[in-house]
């Protein structure tokens, strides 16, 4: 599976995944996710989790940088680069 | 409620509570009385692997499903809520050491503690941070080499027994969290007693005078502390925390009924006054609604569901609650027999229940959070419908 095919589903369930769980319908793509309190410190390993499980990927030590969960399109670049 | 759990979870589940029978629910009391935990009966717990439930084999484990370990809690939470917070604490400190920590971490530590070689603590309350854990104080100076901790942490579950400590603190103005083990200089550790429930618990403060860590001790990478590490730990907290108050509940439930059965009144048992039948109905449905609210949260776990956070969290809100409610309610019952430790443990569970609703998130952060998931969760069903009337 290559970074192209997967780009638009995993948008897609990010969106919907974030939408549940925040209550928010509408995030944008580039919208900042921890700076704009979307996501906090419970919501953060719940995220995580839901990256885990959703998309097969284990998320390591190395993994830890605010700038791969920061906001849709940064999760799904991370998820397609641990993907390939 | 066997409808809900496999024919294996059934038949560990089955185990236990034997175990419970024979070695725990006969030295309760005493534990609670000398405040302490017998270190004989620790030992033995390790030998049956249960302080290593949810670690993989490989590892020295016993590689439990989180449904297992949530009805080994049930099981010793019916007899001794201080032996429950054994698990809860190591459960904690292993799931953040399998999930952030290093390969030369994992190597060291997690059979150790997977086998109880190794007695584990989470030391993240300090004496001016109790919730807003964002702002710990502990401060860690970075050197070239190490990290340099001082600060003070206190009501720390089994710091008189442990042997390594997962200490959260700030560094450069972000959070952080490391390993440190007991005899390392600089790091003091004093037992606090006389607490309210939970006496078995070797509660105590560590102090930490410019103890020397370890570069390889600093667990995930600074900046993670709160945000991600404390947060995943406080997790499997709530779930043993949520399972423990449900056994205690049974053991309520069990203990006001026998006497609700036998004690007469006015020329009748106890059980044909409507006033016991009702508050024994209440802690029979409690129990059994907190039961599936736990189940259903360690369910969500193992498939990652949206809202795992959430389910844990309702679970341990209700089961803590629903757990003071059945303690008191138990304690009334009993009447004086309910007040005197020495003929029932009804007072010990009072005392205990308590303990349950602060840990792990006091339920009035849970309550918080709670209250802002549940009105945006119906908030949207509503909107829907009037955009629907709309239209």
């Amino acid at each position: 599976m290559n970074a192209v095919q997967t780009a638009i589903p995993v948008k897609e369930l990010l969106r919907e995944f974030l939408a549940e769980a925040s209550g928010i319908p509408d995030i944008n793509d580039d919208t900042e996710l921890f700076s704009t309190g979307i996501v906090n410190s419970l919501f953060a390993i719940q995220l995580m989790m839901y990256i885990e499980k959703t998309f097969n990927i284990p998320i390591a030590m190395d993994d830890l940088d605010f700038d791969n969960f920061s906001s849709i399109n940064a999760i799904a670049n991370f998820v397609e680069s641990k993907q390939l | 409620m066997k409808s809900i759990l496999t024919r294996e979870q059934t038949y560990l589940y089955q185990g236990f509570k034997e175990y419970v029978s024979r070695y725990v629910e006969p030295e309760a009391a005493g534990w609670d009385l000398e405040q302490g935990v017998s270190p004989e009966a620790i030992s033995h717990l390790s030998k049956e692997g249960y302080l290593g439930a949810m670690i993989p084999e490989v590892y020295g484990g016993k590689g439990w499903d989180i449904i297992t370990y949530g009805l080994l809690n049930e099981a010793f939470g019916k007899s001794s809520s201080s032996l429950t917070v054994l698990f809860t604490v190591q459960n904690m400190v292993s799931s953040v050491l399998m999930k952030w920590g290093s390969g030369k971490q994992v190597e060291k530590w997690l059979e150790p503690i997977a086998k109880g070689e190794v007695l584990a603590a989470f030391a993240l309350t300090e004496p001016n941070v109790g919730s807003d854990i964002g702002n710990v104080e502990a401060n860690f100076t970075k050197e070239e080499d190490v990290y340099i901790l001082s600060g003070t942490k206190k009501w720390i579950t089994f710091a008189g027994m442990a042997d390594l400590f997962l200490v959260f603190g700030q560094c450069e103005g972000q959070t952080i969290a490391a390993f440190i083990e007991k005899d390392t200089p600089g790091f003091t550790v004093t037992r606090i007693n006389n607490m309210l429930g939970f006496r078995g618990c070797y509660l105590g403060k560590l102090d930490f005078e410019n103890v020397i860590i370890p570069r390889e001790n600093i667990v995930g990478k600074q900046g993670f502390g709160i945000s991600l590490i404390a947060p995943y730990g406080l997790h499997y907290g709530r779930l043993s925390t949520a399972f423990s108050s449900l056994g205690l509940m049974r053991g309520c439930l069990e203990l006001a009924s026998d006497y609700a059965l036998n004690r007469k009144s006015a020329g009748t048992t106890l059980i044909n006054h409507g006033m016991i039948a009702e508050k024994i109905a209440d802690m029979g449905v409690n129990y059994d609604a907190a039961f599936h609210l736990c189940v259903d949260a360690a369910c969500a776990d193992e498939k990652g569901l949206p809202n795992v956070m959430e389910q844990m969290i309702a679970a341990k809100y209700f089961a803590s609650r629903k757990s003071v409610a059945a303690a008191t309610d138990t304690v009334q019952i009993l009447g004086a027999m309910g007040c005197h430790e020495e003929s029932t443990p009804a007072g010990r569970f009072y005392r205990d229940a308590k303990i349950m609703e602060i840990i792990e998130g006091t339920n009035q952060v849970l309550q918080h959070v709670l209250g802002h998931t549940y009105a945006k969760r119906f908030k949207s069903k509503t909107m829907k419908m009037h955009t629907a009337e709309t239209i």
